[in-house]
Parts: C-alpha cells; sequence; structure tokens
C-alpha cells in the first residue's frame, strides 16, 4: 500500500547547526533524508515507521571531499558518483571506487550517498566491506558536540549500530597509509551492478619477503553486519602461501561467517563462495610472492593487483581497444609473459568489428607519430595512457622518421589515399620496417576488398600489440 | 501512529522546469514525478516500477540525472530540472530524440523519456562515448521491448552527428 504524502512531514532546515538543534529537541522523533535512495523506497511500499523527515540533502557542511596528507574525510553527504570521479580515492582507496561502481545505476549513483548506505546499515553495502577494510573512522556529531568513532563495532546487529538518536555521520576519514598494499576486491551476484550481493570481499594485504606481514579481510552478506574477519587474518600473518594455508583460510572464513538463506541465495552457497574469495585472495598474495622471486616481470606482478579500472588504464595502450583492455583485465593474474600474450591474442581475435576500429582509432597516421593532443581528450583512454602510445608510435616508425622526405611525401600521399578508400587509418606493424617497404605494402592492400583489409589491418594491429606488450613488460 | 494537523499542511514551491519556474502546492513528501505529472501536465515523465530500479521516471536535476519517483519533491526546489518535454526546441527534435528515432530506439515508449535523459546526462559528460560507456551510462533504464542495440545504435549515431 503506497504512503500518503499528507500523512508525512518533510523539512529541510539548510544548515547542520539547524538540522541537530531538531535532533536534539526531539530524539528519535526526525529521520534524517539525504539522496533518499533507500528511504523513499520503503516510504513507496508504505513501509516508512517515520512521518517526521529532516532533509539533509545538499547540507554544505556535509559535502566535499577533503584531502589531507595523512587521511581523507569524506563528507556524509557524498554521493557515489563523487566517490567515483574523486581522484585520490581512485588511486589510493580503490576498493571504494569499485563498490561505487557497483552500486545502483547512475541515476542513482547521483543520489546515493556513503553516510546513507552505512546508516542504512545493509549487511549486503557494497561499500561497507571496503570501509571496514581501511580501517574508516566516522565522525559523528550532534548538538552535544562531535565524536570520532571506529566504524569496526559501529554495526551492533541487524540494522542497530552505535548512533544516538539525536546524533548524524558528518564525515568518514581514511587513513592514507595503504599505497603499499594489495586491494582486492570481488562481489559475486547475478550481475556485477544492479544487483545485490550474494558475497563480497574487500581485502588488502602486505607482502615482505615472500610473508604475508599484514592482511585485512572484510566480507559483505555473510552476517546480520558487514564483518571484518580478525581469526582469518591472525592466522595469515607471518605465513608463506602454500595449499595448506589456503585450505585453513577456506575453513576459518566459513567457520567465521553467520549466513542466512534469503531471496538471493542460501547460507550452504554463501559460506562456500566466502570461503572461496578468501581462499582467492590469499592465492592472489601468493602468485605476488612467487612472481617477486627474481627472474620474474615486477610489471606483471603488480599488475596482476591493481584495481580493475586502473590495470585496464595502464595495458589499454599497448592497444587501443577498451574491450581488449577490459577483457584481459578479467582474465588476471596473469602468471607470466607467455600467458598474457597468448590471452592478447584470443581476445583480439574474438572482438567485433567495432572494437577493433577503436584500437586502429588510437593511432596516429604512419609518418605522423605524435599524437593530435586535442584528441587525447575525447578518447576515454585518460591522457597518461594516450601519450605512452604515442612514445611508442614513435619508436616503431622510427624507419620513416629517419627517412627522406620524397618518401615521407610518397607516404603521406598514399595515407590519404588509403583513408579515402577505406574510411580509416591505414594500420601497419612499422617496426623495423623502411619507408618503401611500408609503401608497397600500402600500395598492395589498397587492391584489397573491404573484408580482407579488415582482417589484413587486424592482424597488423595484432602485431603492434604483441610487440608493446612485451615493451611494457621490460618497463 | 497519529498524525497532527500540521502535517498535513501544503507548501507553496517554486520548481524551475525546462528553463520556466512555476510555483505549485503540494505536499513535501509528494514524489517529483507525481508532481510533475499530475501538478504540471508533464507525462512525459513515466512511471515504472517506483521504487528506482528502472530508470523509467529519470530526469536532470541540476543537470544530474535522477529518478524522479525517489525525490521528495521539496528536495527538487530551487534545482534546475530538465524533462523530455524539455528538449526540443519547439517542432525542431534534438539530435538525441531524432536519433531515436531514426535507429528504432523507441518502441512501446514507456523507456524512451528516461533512456533519452540518460543518454543526454551521459553525451553532457562523454560527448564521443564507447559502446562499454553507452551501456554503463544506460545501466539502470529497463527496456523490454528493443533489446537495447538499436537504443545504443541511436546514442553513438547522435554523439557522431554532434560537431564536439
Amino acid at each position: 500500500m503506497r504512503s500518503d504524502p499528507a500523512d508525512f512531514e518533510l523539512i529541510a532546515p539548510g544548515t547542520l547547526q539547524a538540522v541537530v538543534a531538531l535532533l536534539a529537541d526531539k530524539p528519535g522523533q526526525w529521520l534524517p533524508i539525504a539522496g533518499g535512495t533507500d528511504v523513499m523506497v520503503q516510504y513507496a511500499a508504505g513501509k516508512l515507521p517515520a512521518r517526521k523527515l529532516i532533509s539533509i540533502w545538499n547540507l554544505p557542511e556535509l559535502q566535499g571531499v577533503e584531502t589531507l596528507p595523512d587521511e581523507i574525510r569524506i563528507g556524509a553527504g557524498c554521493t557515489y558518483t563523487e566517490l567515483r570521479e574523486h581522484n585520490v580515492i581512485a588511486e589510493e582507496f580503490p576498493l571504494l571506487a569499485s563498490a561505487a561502481r557497483w552500486t545502483g545505476g547512475i541515476a542513482n549513483q547521483n543520489r546515493g550517498t556513503l553516510g546513507g548506505n552505512i546508516v542504512n546499515a545493509s549487511p549486503a553495502a557494497d561499500s561497507l566491506p571496503a570501509l571496514l577494510a581501511y580501517e574508516a573512522e566516522l565522525i559523528v556529531v550532534s548538538a552535544r558536540g562531535e565524536r570520532q568513532i571506529p566504524y569496526l563495532g559501529f554495526h551492533t546487529g541487524y540494522k542497530k549500530m552505535n548512533l544516538a538518536p539525536d546524533e548524524l555521520i558528518r564525515a568518514i576519514c581514511l587513513g592514507r597509509r595503504f599505497s603499499n598494499y594489495l586491494h582486492y576486491a570481488r562481489k559475486v551476484g547475478a550481475r556485477e551492478a544492479q544487483a545485490i550481493a550474494k558475497v563480497c570481499i574487500a581485502a588488502l594485504g602486505h607482502l615482505r619477503d615472500g610473508v604475508i606481514e599484514d592482511v585485512r579481510i572484510a566480507l559483505g552478506s555473510v552476517a546480520p553486519v558487514p564483518l571484518r574477519l580478525p581469526e582469518v587474518e591472525q592466522m595469515l600473518k607471518g605465513k608463506t602461501v602454500g595449499p595448506e594455508l589456503l585450505h585453513s583460510a577456506r575453513e576459518t572464513a566459513a567457520a567465521a561467517i553467520e549466513p542466512i538463506d534469503d531471496i538471493r541465495s542460501t547460507a550452504k552457497y554463501r559460506a562456500a563462495v566466502a570461503g572461496n574469495l578468501v581462499a582467492e585472495f590469499v592465492e592472489h598474495l601468493g602468485a605476488i610472492a612467487r612472481q617477486r622471486e627474481p627472474g620474474t616481470s615486477n610489471t606483471l606482478a603488480r599488475w596482476n593487483f591493481l584495481p580493475a579500472t586502473a590495470a585496464a588504464n595502464e595495458i589499454l595502450p599497448c592497444c587501443g581497444s577498451r574491450a581488449w583492455a577490459d577483457g584481459i583485465v578479467a582474465r588476471r593474474p596473469l602468471p607470466d609473459e607467455e600467458s598474457l600474450l597468448a590471452a592478447s591474442d584470443e581476445i583480439w581475435r574474438s572482438l567485433p568489428e567495432s572494437d577493433w576500429l577503436e584500437a586502429f582509432r588510437s593511432h596516429p597516421r604512419i609518418g605522423e607519430s605524435r599524437i593530435d593532443e586535442s584528441r587525447v581528450g575525447e578518447s576515454r583512454a585518460p591522457k597518461l595512457a594516450a601519450l605512452q602510445s604515442a612514445t611508442w608510435s614513435e619508436q616503431e616508425q622510427q624507419g620513416v622518421a629517419d627517412a627522406r622526405d620524397s618518401a615521407k611525401i610518397a607516404l603521406a600521399e598514399g595515407n590519404r589515399e588509403y583513408e579515402r578508400r577505406f574510411n580509416r587509418i591505414f594500420i601497419v606493424c612499422a617496426t623495423g620496417k623502411s619507408p618503401e617497404a611500408i609503401l608497397k605494402t600500402l600500395r598492395r592492400r589498397l587492391e584489397n576488398d573491404d573484408h580482407t583489409e579488415l582482417q589484413e589491418a587486424a592482424e597488423e594491429q595484432r602485431q603492434i600489440t604483441q610487440i608493446r606488450l612485451r615493451k611494457w613488460l621490460q618497463g | 501512529m497519529t498524525n497532527t494537523s500540521e502535517n498535513r499542511v501544503k507548501c507553496e514551491l517554486a520548481l524551475t522546469v525546462n528553463g520556466k519556474t512555476e510555483t505549485v502546492r503540494v505536499y513535501p513528501m509528494e514524489r517529483l514525478l507525481d508532481v510533475l505529472r499530475q501538478e504540471l501536465g508533464l507525462t512525459g515523465t513515466k512511471e515504472g516500477c517506483g521504487e528506482g530500479e528502472c530508470g523509467s521516471c529519470a530526469v536532470l536535476m541540476s543537470g544530474k540525472l535522477i529518478n524522479s519517483c525517489l525525490v521528495p519533491v521539496l528536495q527538487a526546489a530551487g534545482a534546475n530540472l530538465t524533462t523530455i518535454e524539455g528538449l526540443a526546441q519547439g517542432p525542431q527534435l534534438s539530435a538525441l530524440q531524432a536519433a531515436f528515432l531514426e535507429c528504432g530506439g523507441a518502441q512501446c515508449g514507456i523507456c524512451t523519456p528516461g533512456m533519452i535523459l540518460a543518454s543526454c546526462h551521459l553525451l553532457d559528460k562523454k560527448p564521443k562515448p564507447t559502446l562499454d560507456d553507452i551501456r554503463e551510462g544506460l545501466s539502470g533504464n529497463l527496456c523490454r521491448c528493443t533489446g537495447y542495440m538499436q537504443i545504443f545504435d541511436a546514442v553513438m549515431e547522435a554523439a557522431r552527428r554532434s560537431p564536439a
């Protein structure tokens, strides 16, 4: 049964001081509402117990992310969109950035707030395990003053929390001390976005000389509250990863949780998946430790554990296709060069034409290896990736750069003819080729029919990608 | 729960919709969706699920895509709102509207206004989106007719035609 708006009061005092004064005046009578993505759903269903609401949407004191040398303070009113778009969060707190990306669609990310997500206290919320892993602290405000409390222990039971009726969360503080950690997040659900998790994990690990020095593991959807797993963490510290450790991590995790049967999953499934996720995280730590041994690629070891977006951005200039980059990131961890190169070929060949064309567009014309700076901003590729691609293009086209002017002019004319004929730039794997050889290839390929030429260009791009991947691995 | 009479008071709010400011007498907890449709007669904004899952009621509030079923109207006071009715210039369709028509991006039409506003929001942020950008940008808008491909084509086409 839908609620009748006439039964409800809603006010928007406009300042934090006025809001906390009202909360103090009649504790427990007012329900704060920020972006409404939870409150309005209950209201629509006629299940909202409160009748008096106080709007804290756009309250200036709850806005913005304050970046200090040792910590960041995220205003409780920050939306998921703001979390996703914040550089420091993306770089230093990728578990939170991933969770923000997974939560709802764009419209709900524009309204849902981090403070709201905390007090809504869903054990399935995507962002809460990340806050546990980063050992967030909450600044809580009331007319009585402010207090700063650890987020760990904030939830005391299902939808119960350490927050008095006259208090509001003002900010969430995260210490900037995790840049040397491996960040691992995974959500298991019907879909990654727009579906509530069956189980989700946020974990951090730090290795020294192949030994797990520090580790934090948090799970969602496995207990009445989002859960840190201190038993598993204690068990892992000081150990090197081996099959026995994986087995005990899985068993200890499964014993530490209290999952339930509900519409999304069963307790049995959740316990098995939670154990698997913890074991997978530990396995990844082990893979890193092994990769750090002499003779293995540091680049690959590091890249295997970057958050997905950062990993895709880093590898993107090797090819230029976003779908390729996402595809290869999804295959991680890749243990060595051979498996990386094989995965690249396989993914590249499976892509539709539109993704091939995207890769082709990321290249400068042959003979014009400097990328057009004005085009850099257009691409979804970050600027750094575009510049990396341009540097590689210059190296690959060294033969052309050194050529006589007449050869360069002939090549420029050939390029124009090719573009008229096929409506895209001429792609050729130029490494080690003279301008004369390239021109000869170009003339031959002008005779190709559309289908043959597309396949040939894709093959050239495949070779370029292989060369660039090897360069990237060498650092 | 007893209600005091003070709870039942309507208030006057100024709403700026599609560039025009109008005063409405409403309960502050009325959904923006209902006020647009019933008080202002802007029935282009559709109700689908009524719980923020489907995107049919999406409009722009201060340039940001939001689901109007989840916004109490009081929170929309003072913001610039754009609904589907605000996109065309007289008989001249916006580039996105024209592309949706040409590419077959609209069938039954219920999801279409929300789809177009979500696309507007996307192109505003990323004038030249990739297919993945489009998929993500429209991931909160459900369509049960088209199978989405024609919608993605339409957004791609509108982006291609824009001079930016």
